[in-house]
């Protein structure tokens, strides 16, 4: 099946971080424009890197992308865009209102839900208003990871309902209630989305069991919000050119399992296998190839010869250098941070397991959506170590119970039907997954609490509440939770907090991560150090494609040693998927000796 | 019957639930809110943050968050009339209102609600809205 066989009005494509999302949304674009039709491209992706892919500038609004006649690019910021909508709310009011009223205002128009609300009202103009695409033939969407992703998608259906049973007009419509205007697009955003004949929903994954999990798990949820017509692309299948090689080998056999083992609702879809690529999908002329019969084969880097120059830089040191560090403390909270897919849960795990063998207290706990904290311990128990998962739906459940526990008991029917109405509003499923984060941060007071963070919007919307409650807590101080007062303060005590900001050696992640720095060291919070994550650099391999990847990774590597001040370890890609106590024992080990080491 | 205004602070919920604590004061008052509406009462409920037009078209609440600032919402007013302002009165306290309403006193409580009202706060400032 080539890349844009039967392709629909609009195609979507979902996945997760370094799956490759962009590159196979920005192939299938420039595949249809070459083909002849006018295509728009568009990413509402906060850490977008449309423009690294494709080579060009492009801005918040439709941009012609250079060297491809009939594709546009549209960029959609949705922190521009949010900006862009608290004006369009406050502006009227400016010198007609009182200052503190006007910056009262502004305030209510900061937080999360209005950049959720923003990105998803500019993507529902493109999508449930024909008028403004009515110029392309096709629309493609390079959306945001998959749990923002399902956000986005979620909301209309959510929103619209809520809209018509909200009578009393008075009731928890938050910053929509200025894009009430919109519902009429929002309706048909949403039945676009579920019209097989005008979208696509193109799930994209590499060939790993949890990459499977995760696009299967994507796959049902928005199958169960009417989006039927669903593909899979397996981007970054590996054949070994040498059975002997052991790297190799195992690579190839790793997917070879991974695939055999496909989720059944995803064995079903329509698929098209994408080869690894060894050096990255840049350029429209890469963007070309990608999927096509030529292109197949894992030495597939057409023309680029095969002079691999094994740099003599030195590679980072081992995590087990950075347990030690982390171990010194005593207690304390570790964060591991990151986008979804660069195996923040195995990087977080691998700490804790290292941490409780060690004969500490320590305590693991995932707010992930997309984890598998549990199936990566495979069940076993070590002592000392006990694990949990922040499953927000829970959260969301224990908080409702409680709100009607404690406000709703004293209300008659009406009133709690008010009451409930307003429970369903978007915001209660961040808040009470807030509240659980917090609690567990609390916890590392006398013991080690090990977080695996959900992606980076999520998170950085954590920490953006936190700054927001601690704002809120220094002015009013009473009857917030301990543990909501004293969050941010410990998040930024780098003697309580470690915070490990884990990323691939590859352009996205290392990048995607730059950007997650930034915004911690803007919310006052010190990155302890990276983790570059299943680098084949240290491996030995005298597969061809294997060693054009080692010296594609080590750009990388320089970067992210830039990046960190120095402070980075490396955990080398393992031939066995880490699972279990033992496998992820010995990823806080001593790694292979580096290459520069084999003379 | 009669027409009852309120004009609260800048939140996102009219019953205060999306905060990090729950504070029974606005589910309860909204609720009552409910109540009195269906007795025929015309119930009018604004919001700074979204109903901003509300309050600059309103000389009476231009001028006291001119002179008093936002800490003086909620406001409720009946029949043209401001009642109460600062806090959230209960049923007994609407239907005393409602009772000797146009009476023009003002009503003020000093008891501070639970739920921190201003600022980030649509959601009791968990920065979700």
């Amino acid at each position: 099946m080539p890349l844009t066989e039967n392709s629909t009005r609009h195609l979507f494509f979902t996945g997760k971080g370094g799956v490759g999302k962009t590159s196979m949304a920005c192939a299938t674009a420039v595949q249809l424009a070459h083909s002849g039709k006018r295509v728009l491209l568009v990413s509402t992706d906060p850490a977008s890197n449309l423009d690294e892919v494709l080579g060009c500038r492009l801005g918040h609004t439709p941009t012609p992308v250079d060297g491809v006649d009939g594709l546009d690019g549209i960029n959609i910021d949705p922190q521009i865009a949010a900006a862009e909508y608290r004006e369009r709310m406050v502006q009227p009011y400016r010198g007609v209102l009182p200052d503190a009223a006007v910056r009262s205002m502004e305030e209510q128009f900061s937080g999360s839900c209005t950049v959720e609300i923003a990105a998803f009202d500019e993507f529902a103009k493109l999508l449930g208003d024909d008028t403004a695409t009515s110029d392309y033939d096709h629309v493609v969407f390079d959306t945001a990871p998959t749990g923002h992703t399902l956000r986005l998608l979620t909301l209309p259906s959510a929103w619209s309902g809520f809209m018509e049973s909200s009578t009393t007009g008075a009731s928890c419509l938050g910053p929509l209630a200025g894009l009430q205007a919109q519902q009429a697009i929002y309706k048909k955003t949403v039945e676009a989305l579920g019209d097989g004949d005008q979208t696509t929903l193109v799930l994209v994954t590499r060939p790993e069991t949890s990459a499977f999990a995760e696009a299967a798990r994507s796959s049902d949820e928005l199958r169960q919000l009417g989006v039927l017509n669903q593909r899979l692309i397996v981007n970054g299948v590996f054949t070994a050119s040498d059975e002997g090689d052991r790297v190799a080998a195992a690579m190839q056999k790793r997917g070879d399992d991974a695939l055999e083992q496909m989720p059944s609702n995803l064995a079903e879809l329509p698929r098209l296998s994408v080869a690894l690529s060894p050096s990255g999908v840049m350029g429209i002329d890469r963007l070309r190839q990608v999927g096509r019969a030529d292109h197949e084969g894992s030495g597939a880097d057409a023309g680029s010869p095969l002079e691999v120059s094994l740099s003599s830089t030195e590679l980072p040191g081992d995590l087990s250098d950075l347990i030690d560090g982390i171990a010194d403390k005593g207690r304390g909270v570790v964060l591991a941070m990151g986008k979804g897919g660069v195996g923040k849960t195995t990087v977080a795990s691998a700490v804790a397991v290292a941490l409780a063998r060690r004969g500490f207290d320590v305590h693991l706990s995932t707010t992930d959506p997309a984890a598998h904290v549990a199936a990566t311990l495979a069940s076993e128990s070590l002592e000392r170590l006990t694990v949990d998962r922040i499953d927000p739906a829970a959260e969301v459940e224990a908080y409702r119970a409680e709100v009607l526990a404690t406000a709703g008991d004293d209300l008659d029917e009406n009133g709690r039907a008010l009451l409930e109405e307003d429970l369903r509003s978007p915001c209660t499923e961040e808040i009470a997954v807030f509240r659980a984060f917090a609690q567990s941060v609390a916890a590392g007071t006398d013991r080690f609490v090990v977080l695996d963070t959900a992606p980076t919007g999520h998170t950085i919307l954590l920490l953006d509440s936190a700054m927001a409650y601690h704002r809120e807590v220094s002015r009013q101080g009473s009857e917030v939770p301990e543990s909501v007062q004293q969050l941010l303060p410990r998040l930024r005590d780098p003697d309580f907090t470690q915070v490990l900001i884990v990323t691939l050696p590859e352009a996205t992640p290392v990048h995607e991560a730059a950007k997650l720095q930034e915004d911690l060291i803007r919310a006052e919070i010190q990155p302890t150090a990276w983790v570059i994550n299943q680098s084949i650099a240290p491996l030995e391999t005298t597969d061809p494609a294997l060693q054009r990847r080692q010296s594609h990774e080590q750009a990388y590597i320089d970067e992210v040693k830039a990046l960190s001040g120095g402070s980075v370890a490396l955990v080398p890609w393992q031939l066995e998927p880490p699972t279990g106590v033992d496998a992820l024992s010995k990823l806080g080990q001593r790694h292979h000796a580096p290459l520069q080491s084999r003379s | 019957m009669s027409r009852i205004q309120i004009f609260d602070r800048a939140m996102c919920c009219s019953t205060g639930v999306c905060g990090p604590q729950v504070d029974n004061v606005l589910p309860r008052f909204a609720a009552d809110l409910d109540w009195l509406a269906k007795q025929g009462h015309q119930i009018e409920r604004y919001n700074l943050a979204q109903d901003a037009g509300q309050f600059a078209g309103n000389a009476t609440i231009q001028q006291k968050l001119a002179s008093e600032g936002v800490e003086c919402l909620p406001v409720v007013i009946i029949d043209d009339v401001i009642v109460g302002q600062g806090d959230y009165p209960d049923r007994d306290q609407l239907l005393f209102w409602l009772g000797k309403a146009p009476s023009g006193e003002v009503a003020t409580t000093s008891k501070p609600t639970g739920l921190p009202v201003t600022g980030d706060d649509c959601c009791g400032g968990s920065g979700c809205c």
